[in-house]
């Protein structure tokens, strides 16, 4: 192999390594130095702390309360979008009256910005006048606290992004499902294997790598849950809702403290870093790689 | 083709010299949206009728964004903004940093204006600031419904729970009385009137922290008490639900009403038209303390059109200006002899008890650092008022929280 051969694929990549390396590694690099200073904005009178401002987070009881929230809240709205978009794919597999209406029906809350739906689901969670809790009261039940319950503003808020984000795992896992080949039902139906056993033995696995990547890009999506707080409840009531990202927020671009802000970050960093790298290794292992 | 192309080379040239010294007279103004839009829209179209040479872009901005702009801008010397609508409590950081322009060096600024509102637009005794909306936080109840339970315009903010009590033990349907309840600046300032009632203060005039006083527990325990009298939910209320409640008939007392809200209570939306009184918030320990929330025009330090910028505020805060803005708008005016305009004082009858309360209007304290002081505060507030924290705990660890935030 000659130099110029050996050179050639290196040439080709430089581009997108530059891109890569002004867009990522250096923000990067950037908040590690930075989260070891004491500052209001950049390395201009900045003053070196080393771990200070990681003591510091420790021992705010918000910034752990934001931790906790955010945690909970990726966990639990990717298993119920998943779930929720396996169930639909699911039923839209097999053909009936209406299914292309039904299926644009839900795919229309995925379409709708976060403003909108946070701006309507606001509305549909209000005490007195909200549609959910006139719907539960026509019945004789109470009306629920949705988003001043301490113990249930963080749930509602699941459930507005449940709502708004099922539809895209569904997406990825209709696509799945479309791919299976059909005479492996068949085959299976011939050995007289039941829908459940059918399901469990040969939809679930074969699905696996789509249910992987809807998981994947939901749960790194909710990691950086910020918007449907800050509309609907500004991560309230107390700190029910406060995420990291509300967190990072407000100590850089509300109090410019940059140091403490980008401590923050590393630490949001170093969790979705983790969640990609088991992701990834999951991944490489289905593949045999 | 040598032809046009000496052509294109010509007009390159003439859009070259001319377009730049053109783009020249222009002004980028950065005002906030909701009620506020209107007034400084309608400014710009005057004004714009008036100088059609001028290329004017306005921006609408919600409160957080409009500071993070603004002070990044300021931070960054980004040259992106000529006109900047300010807060007055970002006023002190803003001029202590050398942010904003002596308006004495572009012009002045003539017109007798309020005191409070001229006072938080200063620092170390120059004009950095105009006084644009004189907005301060007056207190509304339903006169109609207490004058039916015997009571009278609340003097003492003991008064204001007695009689919301009364009225939500015997009205069906209507709560005794409403408050900002969401954490962060809202529920800071439904607060504030009654700390300083009481006696209490966040910060002292030599820049301590000193919320964990015996008058500041004395607020708070009375503060939360109100919960109990609010509608279900209060915790989330915010101006709209607030209003709302208000002009429903829901809510027989309103605990804060920004003069800027209240130009629709005698509106059509309004149930209880011609039935609310507005007046400067209840004193308790000490007299009635209503809480000064100014909005100002400042011109940035590095705004590269100072000139225009300053004859902008000039028109927008003359006499003929600011009375149109009230009539048109509801925000009121920071030129002290409007607020008994007889025009204006047909249309909004409360004007001259709000030039009252401007006169004795206390200001957020003149602290650089109050964006994060508030924020800490409302966090707290919060935790007491959905029952995560006593009172005392919360004002504690509050007042060490601003303690460490002063010191940086």
């Amino acid at each position: 192999m000659t130099a110029s051969r050996r050179l050639l694929p290196w040439l080709l990549l430089t581009p997108a390594l530059l891109i890569f390396a002004g867009l990522t590694l250096y923000p990067l690099g950037r908040t590690l130095a930075l989260s070891l200073f004491a500052t209001d904005y950049g390395f201009e009178n900045a003053k070196f702390v080393g771990l200070e401002n990681f003591r510091e987070l420790w021992d705010s009881r918000f910034f752990r309360q934001a931790v906790t929230n955010t945690v909970l809240f990726t966990v639990v709205s990717t298993v119920l979008e998943v779930a929720a978009g396996l169930g639909l794919a699911l039923l839209l597999d097999r053909a009936f009256p209406g299914r292309t209406l039904i299926m644009t029906l839900l795919l229309a809350p995925f379409v709708l910005s976060t403003m909108v739906v946070t701006a309507i689901w606001r509305a549909w969670f209000h005490f007195d006048l909200g549609f959910l809790n006139n719907l539960l009261r026509t019945v004789g039940l109470p009306g629920v606290p949705w988003l001043f319950d301490p113990n249930l503003a963080l749930w509602s808020i699941v459930l507005v992004d449940v709502w708004q984000t099922a539809p895209f795992a569904f997406l990825i896992i209709f696509a799945g499902l479309r791919l299976i080949p059909q005479d492996v039902y068949e085959a299976a139906r011939v050995d007289g294997a039941g829908p459940w056993r059918r399901f469990r033995d040969m939809t679930l696995p074969l699905l696996a790598p789509y249910l992987f990547v809807a998981a994947l890009l939901r749960s790194v999506d909710s990691f950086k849950l910020f918007d449907k707080v800050y509309a609907m409840t500004g991560g309230g009531p107390g700190q029910a809702t406060e995420t990291v990202s509300m967190f990072v927020y407000r100590q850089g671009f509300r109090f410019f403290d940059i140091g403490l802000a980008s401590a923050a970050a590393v630490v949001m960093i170093a969790v979705a870093g983790l969640l990609a790298i088991v992701y990834a290794a999951s991944l490489l292992k289905g593949a045999g790689r | 083709m040598r032809t046009m192309g000496k052509a294109l080379g010509a007009v390159l040239m003439l859009a070259g010299l001319v377009l730049p010294a053109a783009a020249q007279d222009r002004l980028v103004i950065a005002g906030r949206d909701a009620g506020f839009a209107p007034a400084l829209a309608k400014m710009v179209e005057l004004y714009q009728a008036k100088n059609p040479n001028v290329k004017i872009e306005r921006l609408e901005l919600g409160g957080g964004p409009l500071y993070e702009r603004l002070a990044v801008g300021a931070r960054e010397k980004t040259a992106a903004t000529d006109v900047a609508m300010l807060d007055d409590i970002w006023a002190p950081e803003f001029m202590a940093r050398g942010w904003l322009t002596d308006l004495d060096t572009v012009g002045g600024l003539p017109g007798e204006f309020v005191k409070s509102a001229i006072d938080v637009s200063k620092h170390n005794g120059k004009l950095y600031a105009a006084p644009f909306v004189g907005n301060i936080a007056m207190f509304a109840y339903r006169k109609d419904l207490l004058a039916k339970h015997g009571f009278e315009r609340p003097k003492t903010w003991s008064d204001v729970v007695k009689a919301a009590q009364t009225i939500q033990s015997k009205e069906e349907g209507v709560s005794g009385l409403v408050f900002r309840g969401i954490k962060g600046n809202p529920i800071v300032t439904s607060f504030l009137p009654v700390l300083w009632a009481h006696g209490g203060d966040v910060v002292s005039a030599d820049g301590k922290a000193v919320l964990d006083s015996p008058a500041a527990e004395k607020a708070l325990t009375q503060f939360l008490s109100f919960k109990a009298l609010a509608p279900k939910g209060v915790e989330t209320y915010n101006a709209t639900e607030l209003r709302d409640a208000i002009q429903q008939g829901r809510a027989a007392i309103a605990v804060e009403m920004w003069s800027s809200w209240a130009g629709t209570l005698d509106g059509s939306a309004s149930k209880v038209a011609g039935q609310v009184e507005v007046v400067a918030s209840p004193g308790e320990v000490k007299g009635p303390a209503p809480m000064l929330g100014a909005w100002l025009l400042g011109i940035p330090a590095d705004s590269p059109n100072k000139a225009r910028a300053a004859d902008f505020i000039r028109f927008v805060t003359s006499p003929e200006n600011q009375k149109l803005i009230a009539l048109e708008t509801g925000n009121p005016p920071t030129l002290a002899a409007l607020f008994n305009d007889k025009d204006l004082v047909a249309k909004y009858r409360w004007y001259p008890a709000q030039l009252e309360a401007l006169n004795v209007a206390q200001a957020r304290p003149r602290i650089s650092q109050w964006a994060r002081v508030e924020t800490i505060l409302g966090d707290y507030l919060q935790l007491a008022l959905i029952g995560q924290m006593q009172p005392k705990q919360a004002l504690t660890e509050a007042n060490a929280q601003i303690a460490r935030a002063l010191s940086r």
